[in-house]
């Protein structure tokens, strides 16, 4: 009998190598044609559209940076997530901590409230929100395009939080208190260090999708100074360029950043996509 | 600094968080509501027209295309995305190869990567210079040939679908790996012992224990679908005609370059009606299935 086990899981071994390869090839061969395409000139990609660069070559680089404003844009990536995920983050563990260990009986609604936001996309408020955006001067500016980020973040920030937070030990906060520690105190030298793990899963997921957020850039903001990388690589689509080495530079450029983070740390990136969507 | 009580500290903890979110998405949505009764020219609004604007695009035959569509990529990650998902999920759970980390990590990378870019990237491979075409030119021996498929008005959506397939597919790959890894592997061990087919095993243990998350996933991928935006505005914008019209963009049209926030508006709440009648309707199948389990 364990023979014909044995048989059966080679089998399935095979098969899976088969597929787990396939799907792998699927998956990276663009990625790495785009890679090397970047590299070479439009009359190479023309004649040998497969081939790898004979003559590697910046100069698509250099004209994707000085046509599409790319500095400014990155810069721009950077500071949208950047400051929106440290406040979402922030905000979150703040409220989770209040709707967790207070007692009040407002909480439970609060906490739905939050959670109601799950199933609220962008494309739902957008129009008022421009509308809102207009009228008190926001259109247009930075705050205007963090506030959303923030408030879009919040719903399954909040919810991480608050489930990870209930299972921090009440003794420890009572301790505090006897002490002689103000609730704030205990938020910045007690709640923040502990929620260290979730906290990290929060930050991944939210800058992650914060940097490769499109619609509310494209829709909120109309200055070139004012784009986000996705919105800059954006205008590299239209009909009029046909440079392909070109685009292939500036997708390069637009994927290398979050590229660069996941070879660092994909354990986390892959961890808090697992564990993220499993608390719904 | 004067204490605080607890009550204030309570407050204080929780108001910002409150009030930003108060103020970006749930007044927006009465707001949404209230527009969406409204009439607007050129820039204005010019009165209340009950339910005049979702008649008007009720019947628009562009926005029943844009339906269509939207339910064509809520088909394609339902039925494709999530049990491609679990199927990768299993092999890899199984360890029937090795270097499982290998795989884990390279399949999962598209995440990383905005849709814009992938959009672009995937005009490119389908483009007289892609992979895609330079490849079926070789197996083919035919020099001339393009992809002119997608031009046509029935499988426009196709090339959209395939890439949403490459792209999210292993999301829910890494959820549902993620959710294995909490079954004990002496349950898989022991069925191995017992002689248990894959299918078996695949069928009585697997299923039913993943069937919480597959219900969530589902939740994800229909909201995910209904919202659709940047990779088909990046990647066809739409065209040709508007073979690829999604509800999105529809919305994103009315509002955005015609300035008309009323019909915006009132497509924003169709697809809110239609998330939560869809969401409502998948609780419903799940809570039968899992009656059927026990």
């Amino acid at each position: 009998m364990s023979g014909r086990t044995q048989t059966i899981s080679r089998s399935w071994t095979i098969v899976s190598y088969i597929l787990l390869i396939l799907f792998t090839l699927v998956t990276i061969l663009p990625v790495v044609w785009m890679l090397y395409s970047s590299f070479k000139p439009m009359g190479e990609i023309m004649l040998h559209p497969l081939r790898l660069p004979t003559a590697p070559t910046w100069e698509n680089y250099q004209k994707a940076f000085k046509y599409g404003n790319l500095v400014v844009s990155f810069l721009n990536s950077i500071f949208y997530s950047g400051l929106s995920t440290v406040s979402t983050v922030l905000l979150a563990l703040a409220a989770g901590f209040a709707l967790t260990k207070f007692g009040f009986k407002s909480s439970s609604v609060y906490f739905s409230l939050f959670t109601l936001g799950l199933l609220i996309t962008v494309n739902s408020v957008i129009t008022p929100l421009f509308i809102m955006e207009t009228s008190v001067g926001l259109y247009n500016t930075r705050l205007g395009v963090i506030l959303p980020y923030i408030a879009f973040g919040l719903p399954m920030a909040v919810l991480l939080s608050t489930s990870y937070i209930r299972g921090v030990p009440d003794a420890l906060i009572e301790a505090a208190v006897i002490d002689g520690a103000s609730y704030i105190q205990i938020f910045w030298k007690i709640i923040l260090i502990v929620s260290t793990p979730v906290l990290a899963t929060m930050a991944i997921l939210n800058f992650l999708g914060n940097w490769n957020e499109f619609l509310m850039v494209f829709t909120l903001t109309s200055g070139e100074n004012m784009r986000s990388l996705p919105v800059s690589i954006n205008s590299f689509a239209g009909r009029l360029n046909e440079d392909y080495g070109l685009q292939f530079a500036a997708l390069v450029v637009g994927t290398i950043p979050m590229f660069i983070l996941y070879l660092v740390a994909h354990e986390s990136v892959i961890k808090g996509f697992g564990e993220g969507a499993l608390k719904e | 600094m004067p204490r605080l009580n607890k009550r204030s500290s309570y407050y204080v903890l929780l108001l910002p968080a409150l009030l930003i979110y108060l103020a970006i998405i749930i007044f927006p949505i009465f707001m949404s509501l209230g527009l969406s009764f409204t009439e607007w020219r050129r820039f204005r609004m010019t009165g209340f027209i009950g339910l005049g604007n979702y008649m008007d695009i009720l019947s628009d035959p562009v926005f029943h295309r844009s339906l269509w569509n939207n339910i064509q990529i809520m088909l394609i990650s339902v039925l494709g995305q999530i049990p491609l998902g679990i199927l990768l999920a299993y092999l890899l759970h199984r360890k029937w190869v090795k270097g499982t980390k290998f795989f884990e990590f390279m399949i999962f990378l598209p995440i990383t990567i905005s849709s814009v870019v992938i959009a672009l990237l995937w005009n490119r491979v389908f483009s007289p210079v892609g992979i895609y075409t330079t490849f079926v030119r070789m197996i083919t021996s035919n020099p001339d040939y393009v992809v002119r498929i997608f031009e046509s008005e029935k499988f426009a959506m196709l090339p959209v679908l395939v890439v949403l397939l490459w792209q999210h597919t292993s999301l829910y790959m890494v959820i549902f790996l993620a959710n294995l890894q909490r079954i004990p592997s002496s349950v898989f061990e022991a069925a191995v012992i017992d002689g248990a087919k894959e299918t078996t095993i695949i069928t009585k243990i697997v299923l039913p224990a993943l069937s919480p998350v597959i219900f969530t996933c589902s939740v994800l991928a229909i909201s995910g679908s209904l919202k659709s935006f940047d990779l088909v505005y990046a990647m066809t914008a739409g065209g040709p005609v508007n073979y690829t019209y999604v509800m999105a963009l529809y919305l994103y049209q009315h509002t955005f370059t015609f300035h008309n926030y009323g019909k915006g508006s009132a497509v924003s709440i169709i697809i809110v009606i239609l998330s939560v009648g869809l969401i409502s309707l998948v609780r419903g199948i799940y809570a039968k299935a899992q009656k059927k389990f026990e």
